[in-house]
């Protein structure tokens, strides 16, 4: 076999192999909304319970992104500057949710926070239930999402280096102003890249938010989970391609949006000399 | 330029808070500030995954602190009839086969996707041709596509109305397909910066010394490769074996096509909490264990290349 | 004394990285601290500037005790080896930052940036950003950036060691000249012993943490007080069992007070030429010569010749 065989050969498997395996399905999901018209997908997402699901999962996403944005560029910071006991646990900690199950996360928010759980009857005490409500719902969120940012801003930041930062101090600048003025900036892409895989995610999680939430329609669903019930439950295949069509997209931007962030960086990269 | 630029320091005046504590960057203001940040944190981190997680174990033990005395007794009885329970919960023939099954077909979906990997990442860094940045922006669909989005998307594809007239509905393909489908990126993106980062003088170097193309991928790139090959392999895997909303609705609902996560799933809904808890547990030590192995494995093989 | 530092020190774990290192630095002199890489220098540039903090030994900085000051308050200008930008700044506003810092109105900040910019000839380049500017460029940037607070001392860390050969030396005059005159009290660190020997009017030189010798440059290269000071700052050879500069000996006729032998090995390097000799003793000593000297005595490998030291 000589070099060029080998070389279209290769091609021709990985191209097949992506084509079938995710070109095909995802393809077919828009050719399917074409066929059928704009009009039916409105009316499919114009629902009651459609338009709840879908503004559950963007309140969700509201409190959730923010606050792990906050936690994973707090942490990106600490790990990245300072050297501390217990670095390379906290590091592997904010692993865990990716490493684990959702559903076993959503088992173990059940068994801490529900009235069966270690803390429930004190919660309940105290007028809290986590169980079936939103806040489970927000927490389970939280709880898968919260690897990305940190995940994204770490190696920016040990690349970007402290030399930056000690300028600044020796400038005249506090740790305020050097944060805004001087870190941020620096690492801006990388926290993009990290804010908008939280977004995607958030959006998309299904199984830890499943166990928590009961799926009680109209009130704990969120869109995936409106979508896996208009399937399952429902038989709506309809309502459930309308729901995928609306989550698809908005990946599709997310995506989008990561590749341009890469394309730059590694722009950035070249330029860090 | 005859005058000298430097002006009398104080027309400039004292840069702010020039006197007073706040001059002095004491170790205990920085330290204060780096336990400040690390305790939020880490306090965060207890409450959505730490005391959650260490809630499934205790309860997949059955271990609770609603009971009389600290003694011996105590301890000997609750471990015991812990993990009698645990071991009863596990060994169900249902849990056997759901564990089963999640085992190997997250094992051979690991190993199918590192051999695509390391080719896709191949053709991503080495090849040149028109379109390659479609191919290089379609290798995180899976990943930003929601799990739930590609069950729905593969049942419409392999489903019962399929217009492929394939039908994977109720089948272990059907699950492999799907699982393929997710772990995909973690396989392409583990190796495709190390086989970036090879500057390729070895393999100039084996070239020249009269090794033939693939002779020089086997000899000279895969060993460089391997242990960024078993990252993803670890990724991939651990991704799988807990994965549950993309073959939630392929997998139907017969207890031939259960996964783990999905027969957990069926446990909370009949409110076996304890039961799903044990279950629960099991895969998690199963997970993690393969998750420090693929780790271990893949720095050993660093260390030696390194050195 | 602008800048002195007693019994400082500083250990990372079982490493002592600088070891009590007792400086005087004389106001507005420009002094290299010239090191091996590892001797330290560059760590204690940082306990200076309060971006690394001492383990012992007091910073005092124009009579102002400043060990536990932090870094933002000691109004110090550091030149980072790598420079430093901040990239998302043009060059004016990277310039501009310390007296922002230092809320200074804003016509007094762009009269300032200005003046700094023609300073260090930057001129038509305040709106470029550091990845549009060559490495001399934010190099002198960075430099400007650290004037503009008008600091009390100026610190530069291995500022020419990431320029290539041509530029280095243009910049190493042109420090030397900008520093007459703004007469900053500067203190640079260095590898290069050319280049310590050509800009600094004060030497300290550095070996394993500790400080072998300070002084003037001349003065140390003639009168080094230990081994590894005469080795550093200059070639040197083994001749009747004792360290010299090899050009401080020469080949003779055959004399009195020479030691006989045979040329080993020529070396011509342009202008200047290496003889090595062997001689009787057992020992190979070369001596450093002009190429017209060279010509003058005559000798190829082989030839017998005569060494001694010149007066």
């Amino acid at each position: 076999m000589n070099h060029t065989t080998r070389k279209w050969s290769l091609r021709l498997v990985v191209v097949l192999y992506l084509g079938l395996l995710v070109g095909l399905p995802v393809g077919y999901l828009f050719i399917k909304a074409f066929s059928n018209g704009f009009h039916a997908f409105w009316v499919e997402v114009t629902k009651p319970n459609a338009i709840a699901a879908l503004k559950l999962s963007a309140e969700v996403a509201l409190i959730a992104v923010p606050v792990n944005t906050v936690v994973g560029i707090g942490a990106a910071l600490i790990l990245a500057r300072r050297k501390f006991f217990g670095s390379r646990a906290l590091t592997l900690a904010f692993d865990i949710p990716v490493a684990v199950s959702p559903i076993i996360i959503g088992v173990a928010l059940v068994l801490a926070y529900s009235r069966i759980g270690w803390f429930g009857s004190w919660l309940s005490s105290h007028g809290i239930q986590i169980l079936f409500s939103p806040i489970g719902i927000v927490m389970a969120t939280m709880a898968v999402s919260l690897p990305y940012v940190l995940r994204s801003v770490l190696p920016v930041l040990i690349e970007v280096g402290k030399d930056q930062e000690d300028a600044a101090r020796t400038l005249g600048a506090g740790g305020f102003r050097t944060f805004w003025q001087v870190t941020l900036p620096a690492i801006r892409w990388g926290v993009l890249y990290g804010v908008t895989l939280t977004i995607a995610r958030t959006l998309g999680e299904f199984g830890a938010v499943l166990v928590v939430s009961g799926n009680i329609t109209g009130k704990t669903q969120t869109l995936p989970i409106y979508i896996f019930d208009a399937w399952d439950q429902n038989f709506d295949t309809i309502g459930a391609f309308a729901g995928a069509l609306v989550l698809a997209s908005i990946s599709i931007v997310a995506l989008i949006i990561l590749s341009t962030l890469r394309a730059r960086e590694r722009k950035l990269h070249v330029d860090l000399a | 330029m005859d005058t000298p630029a430097r002006a009398p320091s104080s027309e400039l005046g004292a840069p702010p808070a020039r006197r007073g504590w706040r001059r002095f960057s004491s170790r205990a203001r920085s330290s204060f500030g780096l336990y400040g940040g690390a305790s939020l944190i880490v306090g965060y981190l207890s409450i959505i995954v730490l005391i959650p997680i260490a809630a499934v174990a205790a309860h997949g033990f059955s271990f609770s602190i609603h009971t009389q005395g600290w003694g011996a007794a105590f301890w000997h009885w609750h471990l015991s009839a812990g993990f009698a329970t645990f071991w009863h919960d596990i060994t169900q023939p249902a849990a056997i086969s759901a564990i089963r099954l999640s085992l190997w077909l997250s094992l051979s979906v690991a190993a199918i996707n590192a051999v695509m990997g390391v080719a896709i990442a191949w053709v991503l860094v080495r090849d040149k041709f028109p379109g390659k940045w479609f191919l290089e922006a379609f290798i995180d669909l899976p990943f930003a596509l929601p799990t739930i989005v590609v069950g729905v998307v593969l049942l419409f594809l392999y489903g019962t109305a399929s217009p492929l007239k394939i039908s994977l509905f109720e089948t272990w393909m059907g699950l492999m397909v799907a699982l393929l489908f997710v772990t995909l990126p973690f396989s392409v993106r583990a190796v495709q910066p190390v086989l970036a980062s090879l500057d390729g003088e070895s393999e100039a170097a084996a070239k020249s010394l009269g090794a033939g193309g693939i002779r020089t991928f086997l000899w000279v790139v895969l060993p460089s490769l391997w242990p960024a090959v078993l990252g993803g392999f670890g990724l991939a895997f651990a991704r799988a074996i807990g994965e549950f909303g993309s073959i939630s609705l392929i997998a139907g609902g017969i207890g031939r096509t259960t996964t783990a996560s999905s027969y957990i799933y069926n446990l909370t809904q009949g409110f076996l909490w304890t039961n799903a808890a044990a279950v629960s547990t099991a895969l998690l030590v199963l997970s993690l264990l393969i998750l420090i192995a693929t780790n271990v494995f893949a720095r050993r093989i660093q260390r030696r290349l390194a050195s | 004394m602008s800048i002195s530092l007693s019994h400082l020190t500083k250990r990372y774990g079982a490493d002592t990285v600088v070891n009590d290192v007792n400086v005087e630095i004389p106001e507005g002199s420009l002094t290299a601290v010239l090191g091996p890489s590892g001797s330290g220098k560059s760590t204690l540039l940082k306990l200076i500037a309060g971006l690394e903090s001492p383990d012992e030994g007091r910073v005092v900085i124009e009579g102002d005790d400043v060990t536990d000051v932090d870094p933002r308050h000691r109004d110090i200008g550091f030149c980072f080896q790598h420079y430093a930008p901040f990239r998302h700044m043009n060059v004016a506003r990277n310039i501009g930052f310390g007296l922002r810092v230092r809320k200074q109105p804003k016509d007094v900040i762009d009269a300032k940036v200005a003046e700094l910019i023609e300073l260090v000839r930057l001129d038509g380049k305040a709106k470029s950003y550091p990845a549009q500017l060559s490495g001399g460029e934010r190099q002198r940037m960075a430099l400007a950036r650290a004037l503009a607070i008008e600091p009390r001392v100026l610190l530069l860390d291995e500022p020419f060691g990431a320029l290539d050969a041509q530029v280095r030396t243009e910049l190493r005059q042109w420090v030397k000249e900008l520093h007459r005159q703004i007469k900053v009290t500067t203190i640079l660190v260095t590898h290069d012993q050319d280049e310590a020997m050509e800009v600094a009017d004060q030497l300290l030189i550095m070996h394993q943490g500790r400080i072998e010798q300070a002084g003037e440059p001349t003065e140390l290269y003639e009168r080094p007080a230990t081994e590894f000071v005469h080795g550093f700052l200059g070639p040197t050879t083994t001749f009747k069992g004792a360290s010299v500069r090899p050009h401080d000996l020469e080949l003779v006729a055959t004399s009195v007070g020479a030691i006989e032998g045979n040329v080993q090995s020529i070396m011509e390097l342009g202008f200047e030429v290496q003889v090595t000799v062997s001689l009787s003793d057992g020992s190979t000593p070369w001596v450093q010569m002009s190429r017209n000297e060279f010509r003058s005595i005559n000798v190829g490998v082989g030839s017998p010749v005569s060494i001694r030291e010149r007066d």
